[in-house]
């Protein structure tokens, strides 16, 4: 099958338990909001192809599964990450208390120059609002890490957050590239496919002696 | 925060080991309720790979208290080298003066401070790939959440010194310490291994059943060159395997060549840690609810409603209630277990860092080294070094285990195979052939298998980690425990592709995107 993009990055949602990681990942994937996917029960990734300065940038969105539920996520969820969204929720002040400690998870387990952005969702809730825009903001600042408010429901910049996220691991990326050095230490490694290759041949080649 | 668990669940599995975790994931693909449970903070149990501080605390918490890991004993932690580095402003300064950087010299210090970059594995495998792991992990298509490398060459340890064993047909021909004759005649007998089917009685090997596999060499014409490197490096045997043993351990060997690499196997990218984990993730996206840090003070069967038997865990004073409980057997209660003597075996181990690899190589080598046994007595012991395209270590160093079946402790059963391939003085300025050991570890592991006492239906016990070099052991034994709990359903079906997952009804769309591409391949 012919390659179809130029780049395929992997992402992840990162946040506490009904935040609206996934109805985040569903706006964006599918351009579809379900006020009852609460839980996050079979959904592993989504795949969106964006194009982006004419290049073809496949992201693979990866969700939880839930297991940030007891704060459980696996340490093989991290596992070559290139960028993270950090959401919290606007009407919830623990959920955004803990993005330091979603920080410190990351930065004991993804790899140390991966891309990261907070979101803070659900900012269509006005009414309920516990965290304001400007705290959102301070902590982004200080962390060095981009911040928007996003609403999954009014599909308010979440196609914003992605495209940004996305943009500024492209740049990283390529500044890499030009900085020589263009295969990267991740080649030669295997994913496992149902490719079905020709039992082996012992015999056959055998058989040439 | 745990408080919002719920209390009742078809299955809960306790420990997250390999064999928990796949007996977890299988039960969640097919709609159980599963609730997965571990006393520690991280996932794998005796399975885990750690970073450098993981390790650490791991080992301090084993010393502190031996009764926590009774299956991990004679636990040794050695450095070779010095807290810090000595001179670092001197060192710096004629740094910038060449132009190549000398071999940087190891502390303890750059251990600890470069910690996440180590990913250490209690129980290291390699996976055939043709075996069961491989075909499971395709088949249910939880190889999404794992890489893998080919170990790039097979070694063995002959004339007193490393010698890479011819594993495919090229290195077959290409290599010079075989001759013509030999090749011709090796060629023959691995065809007819290939072609041994335990089924059929009349075959080349019925007359062996008896007989040791090495005396099936000999009698085979093979030459003591080519009779170790199928003996001890291809089977992993040694003088006194059974002729049959050897020719299904060979025949593993062959067909599993071919398919990912020069070699055999495959190695899982970060550390085999990584695989239970993948399990967990499948079981996770299915439903299954997970708590590590949550221990298990009691387990009880009763019998409810209706005669049905129900397992009561209580745990951080709650009862969590299921019909089918799997349990690691280190987590079991003792008298849930069967009276009757287990079966117990104990596996000496070592870990080792060295700063260099045991025979360089044109790219960064991934070895299988099988050495025969030096020592009358002595078992056949297994080596495994990876580095750092492995996710295993830092840049510069290379991480060593040794596995072998325990006869007197860790420590005395290994050492003299590691010093035959390691300077273990710790030096690391003299540019000699051997690599300089900058850390060890050694520990013993009991690998006790035990059933549950008569009439407990819905207890399972999973056993720990075993010796051998895969993980066959594991797989079979979880689909066997898969099969009680949920008689006549699939193991394992594929689980759909997250792009073949089409979402119905129930659902809003919001304001027309901008011109983009279509979001499906």
């Amino acid at each position: 099958m012919a390659k179809t993009y130029d780049y395929l990055f992997k992402l992840l949602l990162i946040g506490d338990s009904g935040v609206g990681k996934t109805s985040i990942l569903f706006r964006f994937s599918e351009d579809a909001f379900n006020i009852s996917f609460i839980s996050t029960i079979g959904i592993d990734f989504k795949i969106r192809t964006i194009d982006l300065d004419g290049k073809k940038v496949k992201l693979q969105i990866w969700d939880t599964a839930g297991q940030e539920r007891f704060r459980t996520i696996t340490t093989a969820y991290y596992r070559g990450s290139m960028g993270i969204m950090l959401v919290y929720d606007v009407t919830n002040e623990k959920s955004f208390e803990n993005i330091k400690n979603w920080i410190r998870n990351i930065e004991e387990n993804a790899s140390a120059d991966v891309e990261k952005m907070i979101l803070g969702n659900k900012c269509d809730l006005d009414a309920k609002r516990q965290v304001s825009k400007e705290r959102g903001e301070q902590l982004a600042v200080e962390y060095q890490i981009k911040f928007v408010e996003t609403s999954a429901k009014d599909s308010l910049n979440v196609e914003y957050a992605f495209y940004t996220l996305a943009r500024d691991i492209k740049a990283k990326m390529e500044k890499k590239q030009e900085a020589s050095n263009p295969a990267g230490a991740r080649s030669g490694t295997h994913q496992l496919r149902d490719e079905r290759p020709k039992p082996t041949s012992w015999l056959a080649r055998c058989s040439v002696l | 925060m745990d408080d919002d668990l719920p209390t009742d669940f078809q299955v809960i599995v306790v420990g997250t080991g390999m064999v928990e975790s796949i007996v977890a994931a299988a039960c969640s693909r097919i709609g159980k309720n599963v609730l997965h449970l571990d006393s520690s903070d991280h996932y794998g149990g005796l399975w885990a790979s750690y970073n450098f501080e993981g390790l650490q605390k791991f080992i301090k918490e084993i010393n502190s208290d031996p009764n926590r890991q009774l299956q991990v004993y004679n636990l040794i932690e050695k450095w070779y080298i010095d807290k810090d580095s000595p001179q670092e402003e001197t060192k710096q300064e004629t740094e910038e003066e060449k132009t190549e950087p000398p071999k940087k010299i190891w502390s303890q210090a750059d251990f600890a401070s470069e910690y996440r970059k180590f990913n250490i594995d209690m129980t290291p495998k390699l996976l055939f790939s043709r075996g069961p792991l491989v075909e499971l992990l395709i088949s249910s298509n939880i190889a999404r959440y794992a890489e893998f490398r080919c170990v790039t060459r097979v070694l063995t340890w002959l004339n007193d010194k490393l010698n890479p064993v011819p594993c495919s047909r090229a290195d077959v021909f290409a290599t010079e310490a075989v001759s013509i004759v030999e090749k011709r005649m090796l060629m023959k007998m691995l065809t007819s291994i290939v072609g041994y089917n335990e089924e059929e009685m009349d075959n080349e090997f019925k007359d062996w059943t008896d007989k040791s596999f090495k005396d099936y060499l000999t009698h085979k014409g093979l030459t003591p060159n080519l009779i170790h490197y199928v003996l001890y490096a291809i089977a992993g045997g040694s003088d006194a395997m059974p002729c049959l043993e050897g020719v299904r351990e060979c025949k593993k060997f062959l067909m599993s060549l071919g398919r990912y690499g020069n070699t055999p196997f495959l190695w899982p990218m970060y550390g085999s840690g990584e695989l239970p984990q993948g399990f967990c993730r499948l079981c996770a996206v299915f439903g299954g609810v997970y708590c590590l840090n949550r221990p298990i003070d009691s387990v009880e069967t009763k019998t409810g409603d209706e005669g049905k038997e129900i397992v009561v865990i209580g745990s951080k004073s709650k009862n969590l209630n299921c019909d089918h409980l799997v349990i690691g057997i280190n987590e079991c209660p003792k008298d849930l277990l069967s009276s009757e003597p287990s079966e117990s075996s104990d596996i000496s181990k070592a870990i080792f860092i060295t700063n260099g690899t045991i025979m360089p190589s044109e790219k960064e080598p991934l070895t299988l080294l099988r050495f025969p046994p030096l020592d009358e007595g002595d078992n056949p012991v297994t080596v495994l070094e990876v580095g750092p395209a492995t996710g295993s270590c830092p840049k510069g160093l290379f991480a060593v285990y040794f596995i072998t079946n325990k006869v007197k402790d860790a420590e005395s059963d290994l050492m003299k195979y590691a010093e035959k391939i390691f300077d273990m003085t710790g030096d690391q300025t003299k540019a000699g052939d051997k690599p300089t050991c900058l850390w060890s570890l050694f520990y013993n592991v009991k690998d006790v298998s035990a059933g549950v006492r008569d009439g407990v239906e819905t207890v399972h016990v999973c056993a720990g980690p075993d010796a051998g070099l895969d993980f066959d052991r594991a797989v079979i034994q979880s689909e066997q425990i898969f099969k009680k709990i949920c008689p006549g359903e699939e193991f394992l079906p594929r689980a759909p592709d997250p792009e073949d997952i089409v979402f119905e009804d129930d659902v809003t769309h919001g304001p027309e995107f901008r011109g983009d591409e279509g979001d499906k391949e």
